[in-house]
């Protein structure tokens, strides 16, 4: 089907110039007859669709006069019962009589909005489409509010690893200071205010903008982005600033998400932006009797912690190399999903994403003057100073090791929805469910024991979500989500530290398309560093606004 | 060079000779596809009749439809706004995309009623375009029809005649069950819906709208808003009508409250159906509106 599609294509490109030189020596006299035969046949068909139109013209003409006056009668009664209807209920009233059969009205009509190729919609008013989203909630833990942080750091050993000494938790992300997108306080928060810009920019292209301003008025840029409109055989090429397909929540906006939060594996091994980077997507759809989205992705590689590099300071110091040119992060995905019905949507994907450069600084401390330790291990050698005297307890030392390397990321998702039919969503079931697989493979560079310089770690971190919404009134969804960190969580071969997990059940109340009110509650149980976890119960009521042009979602 | 041609023409023929792949969103645009265009067309209907299309979600099996397809037919309006430009947005697909030949919308071919509305969503999911069921009026389809093949005659010239005959016979069609619709309504009392869904059919018909079960365009009544309205309605003579889709309760209450008729109709015929389908789907309505007496 694509062969021969593709093999018309180029004989038809082939062919074009030929055909515009009637002297060219290639066409013989019997191509010359062929053509003006192919000539003829196509002036008759047009003669003859025009002749058609006309005779058309005419009929509905008469037509009409004829049906104006069958209309009249219907028009009489119906203002009659109009009139009939508005002495008491005036504004319940069927609007009166629009003859609809004139067939120059269709024409009128259609072309003042747009054509009859159009669609008609409010949104061409605008141009281009913008909507506002407002996402604000009041949280609360027993942990004086860093629950919400503790959650998107839940101990891992492939992450920069600083050493704080007034708290035991290791710290995610060497250039994070505290950044709160996504992290409550104790009492009331204003998450975000969404601002979305879309429109066809051509024939060519669509694009997107989608600004997000946290409650403090910081303006980041979430996604801005081209994709084509008009490439053949089911290609499309996006590029920009955007998330990723990879995976199935990666693309999802905060107020997509069916609970407050990201679930534990997105936020502690993509962060809190998931993989949204700035580069190009190519995906091909092709036409099989299955739904297949194939793609590839080429990212610069500018990560928060997959791929995430070094500040250039940190680098000289640790001696590692500067960041390479990008792009350092590419990603292939697959998304199959097969028939099952007409009220069931299921859809299954794989996903592979490779970092290039992967960096990592890991510090310990070493009590000043300690005695041998010769089995003490630069990656967690966190207990030095066991059994010391209180008089050898000085300065600490910090040793810094830096490590670098390549990382890979394995996703695998699985989505099944059932349309319930009920009033307003009652009945609809909803399934997600995904597994992520981060591996980092590191060369330590440099380190206060050289004798380690040189040799390898591996780091392996997975994580698994699943989900399940219903809606078990009309307009309320209720959901429950087990997610957890680190089913494997190991410096392969040498440790491995255990796992993070929480349970959430949520309650959302959709009083119309337009606005949403949540309540959570959840009780995690984190590894905060380790051999030190936090148990803690969190709460959230949500609200969240739609304003402006009406979007539509994608699966 | 012969062989070119010849490939070329041989790969028009085939072309020409396959029968156009079209999607319809609703069984009731389904049904017109199948009017107009008979066998020379594979109709693909996304949505089934007691699905509501302004609630419905994008399903990937939507976007493998509209890959392939040659002509996509939307009710439109908005009606589909929460799905159909995602779903051809996805689909790959640059001839079904909303100006070109490819995409069909019957809202865009007749005038809508309810238009220039306050774009005020305090009154609800109001569409100010104008209201989008006009699916639900036998007139404003048979209008519709001619359009239809029209256009179905720019994709596929060799069938032109067949498409006009067709959708001249639709016409005839409903001209010829017209009267009889308004006649058998003539002493119909009026109709309370559930939604602004069906006030195209009772426009045609000449029937007065009482009310609506829900109060504005997408949110459910509270009890004291059916009573208020039971309050209204009452010592009144009608009929309640609403759609599967849409909660029995408010209308069974209020039937009960005045002693009226209630019945669930869908607004779109079987998914399976043609021109005589929605034919009987609209007397089905008739038939209901004129219990209402």
């Amino acid at each position: 089907m694509h062969n021969s599609s593709l093999r018309g294509a180029i004989c038809g490109v082939l062919a074009t110039p030929l055909l515009a030189a009637p002297g060219s020596a290639a066409a013989g006299n019997d191509d010359i007859d062929e053509l003006r035969r192919m000539l003829e046949r196509m002036k008759t068909q047009y003669e003859e669709q025009i002749d058609a139109l006309e005779a058309r013209l005419a009929a509905a003409e008469r037509e009409a006069s004829d049906s104006a006056r069958r209309s009249e009668a219907a028009a009489e009664r119906a203002e009659q019962a109009a009139r009939q209807a508005a002495a008491e209920s005036r504004p319940m009233t069927a609007p009166t009589v629009i003859p609809a059969t004139a067939s120059g009205t269709a024409g009128g009509t259609a072309s003042g909005r747009g054509g009859a190729f159009g669609a008609v919609t409010s949104g061409t008013a605008f141009n281009p489409q913008i909507s506002a989203i407002l996402d604000g909630n009041y949280y609360h833990d027993d942990l004086g509010g860093e629950g919400s942080t503790l959650v998107g750091e839940a101990f891992q050993p492939g992450l920069n690893r600083l050493h704080d000494h007034d708290h035991g938790h290791a710290e995610a992300g060497g250039d994070d200071h505290g950044h709160s997108h996504g992290a409550a306080d104790n009492g009331f928060n204003f998450r975000e205010a969404e601002l979305t810009f879309s429109a066809t920019v051509d024939p060519y292209f669509d694009a997107a903008l989608y600004l997000s301003v946290d409650g403090e008025g910081s303006v980041e840029l979430e996604e801005a982005y081209f994709q084509t409109r008009a490439l053949p055989y089911g290609l499309r090429v996006k590029g920009g600033k955007f998330l990723s397909d990879f995976g199935y929540a990666n693309r999802q906006h905060p107020h997509q998400w069916d609970f407050v939060d990201q679930n534990l594996p997105y936020l502690n091994l993509l962060g809190v932006h998931g993989l949204q980077d700035v580069g190009l997507q190519l995906t091909w759809l092709p036409e099989l009797p299955v739904y297949t989205l194939l793609g590839v992705e080429a990212l610069q590689g500018d990560q928060e912690i997959f791929g995430a590099t070094l500040g250039g300071d940190d680098q000289a110091d640790l001696g590692l190399d500067d960041t390479d040119d990008g792009p350092r992060l590419f990603t292939a995905f697959a998304k199959v999903a097969p028939e099952i019905g007409d009220n069931h949507a299921l859809q299954i994907g794989v996903s592979y994403a490779h970092a290039t450069q992967q960096q990592l600084v890991q510090e310990h401390t070493h009590a000043h003057a300690h005695d041998d330790h010769d089995d003490h291990d630069d990656d967690h050698g966190h207990d030095d100073d066991h059994g010391h005297d209180d008089d050898h307890h000085q300065e600490p030392d910090i040793h810094r090791a830096g490590l670098d390397g390549d990382a890979g990321l394995w996703g695998l998702d699985l989505v099944y929805k059932y349309d319930g039919g009920g009033a307003y969503g009652k009945g609809d079931f909803k399934l997600q469910t995904e597994y992520l697989r981060s591996t980092k493979d590191m060369t330590i560079r440099s380190s206060a024991h050289p004798e380690q310089i040189g040799s390898g770690r591996k780091f392996v971190t997975d994580g698994l979500y699943a989900q399940a919404l219903y809606g078990f009134a009309p307009k309320w969804k209720a959901g429950l989500r087990y997610d957890v960190l680190g089913l494997t969580n190991e410096i392969e071969g040498r440790d491995d530290f255990g796992s993070s997990d929480r349970w959430t059940v949520d309650v959302t109340w959709s009083l119309s398309e337009f606005s949403q009110l949540r309540a959570q509650y959840a009780r995690s149980d984190i590894l905060v560093a380790e051999n030190d976890r936090e148990q803690f119960d969190a709460f959230y009521l949500q609200f969240l606004m739609s304003l402006g042009s009406h979007g539509a979602h994608a699966f | 060079m012969r062989q070119v041609l010849l490939l070329v023409a041989g790969l028009l023929a085939a072309t020409q000779a396959a029968a156009l792949d079209v999607v319809a969103t609703s069984p009731s645009m389904g049904a017109l596809v199948r009017a107009v265009a008979g066998d020379r067309a594979d109709v693909t209907v996304l949505a089934g009749p007691e699905r509501d299309l302004h609630a419905m979600q994008v399903k990937p099996s939507m976007i493998r439809a509209m890959r392939g397809a040659d002509l996509v037919v939307a009710i439109g309006a908005e009606l589909e706004i929460g799905w159909l430009p995602a779903v051809s947005a996805s689909a790959a697909n640059p001839r079904i995309l909303p100006g070109q030949p490819g995409y069909f919308e019957a809202a865009a071919q007749v005038p809508l009623l309810e238009a220039g509305g306050a774009a005020d969503r305090g009154r609800g999911d109001v569409h100010p375009v104008g209201n989008p069921h006009v699916d639900m009026d036998p007139v404003r389809m048979a209008t519709v029809a001619g359009a239809l093949a029209d256009r179905l005659a720019l994709l596929d010239a060799g069938g032109a005649s067949a498409y006009r005959a067709n959708a001249a016979a639709f016409r005839d069609a409903v001209e010829a069950k017209l009267e009889g619709w308004q006649s058998r309504v003539a002493s119909a009392a009026g109709v309370v819906l559930y939604h602004r869904d069906a006030i195209y059919l009772l426009e045609r018909l000449g029937v007065p709208l009482l009310g609506t079960i829900e109060p504005i365009p997408g949110v459910p009544p509270t009890g004291s808003q059916l009573k208020t309205l039971a309050g209204k309605l009452a010592g009144k003579r009608g009929v309640i009508i609403y759609a599967p889709y849409q909660s029995p309760k408010g209308p069974k209450k209020l039937a009960d409250d005045l002693g009226w008729p209630v019945e669930q109709l869908p607004l779109s015929p079987p998914s399976g159906a043609d021109g005589n389908g929605y034919l009987s789907h609209i007397d089905r309505w008739v038939a209901a509106v004129a219990t209402g007496s």
